[in-house]
């Protein structure tokens, strides 16, 4: 369940990101003023991050059977993964509400 | 001041509308009716605009009821030059 939530948040996080890189991206390539580039690069950098944790929680085969097993990942460490993700997917939940206006 | 300019007209999707309207208002204080023709914009998305700018103190109103005109706030004036700087790339 709570590596589930990891997966899913990731990804979702993922496709928010997108949109705000879109968004930015777009402003950036009409203003090139060092503010817009502030938003693009933090978008991009933080995309990087959740495809990463995409890629390695649902694809890579090592990671993926480790994430999933209770004794090599405590219980602990799976509330805290999926807690990161989770705040995460809410911040960017209002800024992309807030982006996209 | 700055940081609420910026993001209002260059970190939002609707950033590039919204300096069209600022600008429009800087050459002649308009209403809601005007600016929609005038800069041939949806009347809802030129109240949608008006509405955010306000909430953020970039313009102000002349208080009328019905067909109140907009024109920029005393702290949009004191910015000016970030506007410029804005609406030269935008426009």
């Amino acid at each position: 369940m709570l590596v589930r939530i990891v997966q899913v948040f990731a990804v979702l996080n993922v496709l928010l990101l997108a949109a705000l890189l879109y968004v930015w991206g777009r402003n950036w390539w009409q203003l090139r003023s060092k503010h817009t580039l502030g938003l693009v690069l933090f978008s991009a950098f933080l995309l990087g991050e959740n495809a990463l944790a995409a890629y390695l929680f649902i694809l890579d085969p090592t990671l993926n059977v480790w994430i999933h097993h209770d004794q090599m990942v405590p219980r602990p460490a799976q509330i805290a993964l999926a807690s990161f993700r989770v705040l995460q997917f809410l911040g960017l939940v209002f800024l992309t509400w807030v982006t996209w206006d | 001041m700055e940081a609420a300019l910026w993001y209002v007209l260059t970190g939002t999707r609707g950033g590039a509308n919204r300096a069209r309207v600022l600008r429009a208002i800087d050459e002649r204080p308009r209403n809601a009716n005007q600016l929609a023709e005038d800069l041939d914009l949806d009347y809802k998305t030129v109240r949608h605009h008006l509405d955010v700018l306000e909430e953020n103190n970039v313009v102000t109103d002349s208080g009328d009821d019905y067909g109140k005109v907009y024109l920029p706030s005393e702290a949009a004036r004191a910015h000016w030059d970030t506007v410029e700087e804005v609406l030269e790339k935008v426009i």
